[in-house]
């Protein structure tokens, strides 16, 4: 947890995930170095500095396909979780290497002229209204902008200044890059291909990163469309407790607000709101853990029966009322945020 | 999935199971990268066998013609007079002290060449004394070989030559239109062709003169061009009004 600038020491575990990309941003481009000029014969050799813009320029999309992947893999799976948990390094990372890529293209391209680079940039192709001539280095240079802002602001600093939702909404945006960087290559590298791998890798990549994102939000709608939570009084149906694993949670849908995330710690029940105040990460995906609902994402903790992280943290969750009625959970769709505990429903025969 | 599988990033342990699912994803991860990596860097287009060495410089005696851009003639190791194209070693036009114009001159730069192009970065420049071989290399006449009509790409020759590799297509426009912006010699290939080609006649107009910053936004775009094969010497031109070339 890091509200109150705490700093979150090098675990073995970012070690060894920072490794493993730096290894993985080498390897790409080492490879595509290696294959281009020595597998290449001399009489059709690119120039390395050619060369090397397009592997930057690759690299970058390639990883933030992955970058999108994650985030939804990790809801379909917790076993992707740990992948999320650093995944800021990845996207710093391939800012770095956007902008290398950036930087070689204004150089080689648009350098060696009077004229200014940006404005060779911008001017050089009139042609904003055709698809077929599209000037696709705009398209690039904006997506290059949205994830410098991504990079500047992605330490948690300009969490707690902008505010989770505004971090957040700010963050969406990455769709947005994603979107742009697709069309900056179909409209410019893929034109000038004579077979269509460049246009499949692309194809591929945006199809996947929009499939797990249909599956995940599918997967929601279901949960969220349930009809056995309706009830009267603004009290929601969860079900019985021994269906909920111990430390777990059952994740509702209340007919307006947040989703409610019902968790059961041995014989108490506890409920909270399933937005995480950090990144807005599924609080219901996480597990109880030395008493406090604990995020899958990045671990930040809450209290489950008041919904504040324990001192000196001060972030706070939203918690709800719960009762037990004839061997099954209820919980009131209104939030609680008022100073006294929420104690939690006891169930006695539930499994332990 | 057990209680101690639950991963927490800020934790000093991370559980068995993530661990050994990481280092599977993770070497999958790196291996798949460095395989995509290497089939994109595999599968481009052609790029052709234009070089600009940078390491070498040559001295070329002859003469200096300015029209319709700067070039040399000079007489090559065969005998046979050769045309060297003059330009700056960027994007810019080569400057010509006019008192040069027209007669023997040393030049000396790093020679870009493709096929039998041949093209010169000029570093120094300097009159050379009048010779009987200078005389010889006056420019000959214009021979007229008939009506052409081609679809390609216009080019700058200073990039297709060898300059940049690859030096044609749409992610090379904006490069290509700075060069002709600067007045950099304009060449044509034919669509399909401008990786693996060897020879790209120049692009004049209907007059055999250079074309203005109108053709900019032609630059690099598939085009059509419909007009007249023209040999000056070893060079060959198309010659055709701006109102015969017509974007596809």
């Amino acid at each position: 947890m890091a509200h109150g600038y705490r700093l979150v020491q090098w675990t073995p575990f970012k070690k060894r995930y920072d490794l493993a990309l730096l290894l993985g941003v080498v390897v790409f481009l080492g490879a595509y170095l290696v294959a281009g000029l020595a597998f290449t014969p001399p009489g059709d050799r690119p120039l390395p500095i050619q060369l090397a813009l397009r592997a930057f320029g690759a690299a970058a999309f390639a990883l933030l396909t992955l970058i999108l992947l994650i985030g939804p893999l990790a809801r379909l799976s917790p076993r992707f979780t740990p992948l999320l948990y650093n995944r800021r390094h990845l996207g710093v990372t391939c800012f770095g290497l956007a902008l290398a890529h950036a930087g070689l293209v204004g150089l080689w391209y648009h350098g060696f002229s009077d004229l200014n680079p940006l404005v060779s940039l911008l001017a050089s192709n009139p042609r904003y209204s055709s698809i077929q001539g599209f000037p696709f280095e705009s398209l690039g240079l904006v997506a290059l902008l949205i994830l410098f802002v991504m990079a500047a602001t992605s330490h948690d600093f300009w969490n707690n200044v902008l505010g989770p939702n505004m971090w957040k909404a700010l963050h969406m945006l990455v769709y947005w890059a994603y979107g742009l960087v697709v069309v900056h290559v179909m409209l410019g590298a893929v034109q000038g291909e004579k077979s269509a791998v460049y246009a499949a890798v692309v194809g591929v990549g945006a199809g996947l990163v929009a499939l797990v994102h249909v599956l995940v939000g599918a997967r929601e709608a279901r949960r969220d469309a349930r009809a056995d939570i309706a009830a009267a009084d603004g009290w929601l149906r969860v079900g019985p407790p021994d269906e909920i694993a111990d430390g777990r949670a059952r994740i509702v849908t209340p007919p307006t607000g947040e989703r409610i995330a019902v968790f059961r710690d041995g014989a108490a029940i506890h409920a909270i709101s399933n937005v995480c105040r950090h990144q807005g990460g599924p609080l219901g995906e996480g597990r109880i853990v030395d008493g406090c609902v604990t995020c899958p994402w990045h671990g930040f903790q809450y209290r489950p029966q008041d919904g504040r992280s324990p001192a000196p943290f001060t972030e706070r969750v939203a918690v709800y009322r719960t009762r037990i009625e004839d061997g099954v959970i209820f919980v009131h769709g209104e939030p609680v945020f008022g100073d006294e505990d929420v104690p939690p429903s006891v169930t006695a025969g539930a499994a332990t | 999935m057990k209680q101690d599988d639950f991963f927490i990033g800020w934790s000093a342990e991370t559980p068995r199971a993530d661990r050994r699912f990481l280092l599977g994803a993770g070497l999958a991860l790196i291996a798949g990268g460095g395989a995509l990596g290497a089939g994109l860097a595999l599968d481009r287009p052609p790029v052709g066998d234009g070089v600009w060495d940078q390491g070498t410089k040559h001295t070329l005696r002859g003469v200096i013609g300015r029209e319709p851009y700067p070039v040399l003639r000079s007489r090559g190791p065969d005998g046979a007079i050769r045309t060297v194209f003059l330009v700056s070693s960027g994007k810019t036009a080569l400057r010509l002290d006019p008192r040069i114009v027209g007669a023997g001159a040393d030049v000396t730069g790093t020679l870009i060449t493709r096929g039998d192009h041949a093209m010169m970065a000029v570093t120094d420049m300097a009159a050379a004394p009048a010779s009987r071989e200078v005389a010889l290399l006056v420019p000959p006449p214009a021979v007229d070989r008939g009506p052409v009509m081609l679809v390609g790409e216009i080019l700058d020759a200073k990039c297709w030559f060898g300059a940049m590799r690859p030096g044609y297509g749409k992610t090379h426009k904006a490069c290509a239109a700075l060069c002709a912006r600067g007045g950099l010699p304009l060449a044509f290939c034919q669509i399909g062709a401008c990786g693996d080609a060897v020879q790209a006649p120049l692009l004049l107009d209907a007059d055999g003169r250079a074309f203005g910053r109108n053709i900019l936004p032609l630059v690099a775009d598939p085009v059509s061009v419909r007009g007249r094969l023209v040999a000056v010497g070893d060079v060959l031109q198309i010659r055709a009004p701006f109102s015969a070339l017509h974007r596809l």
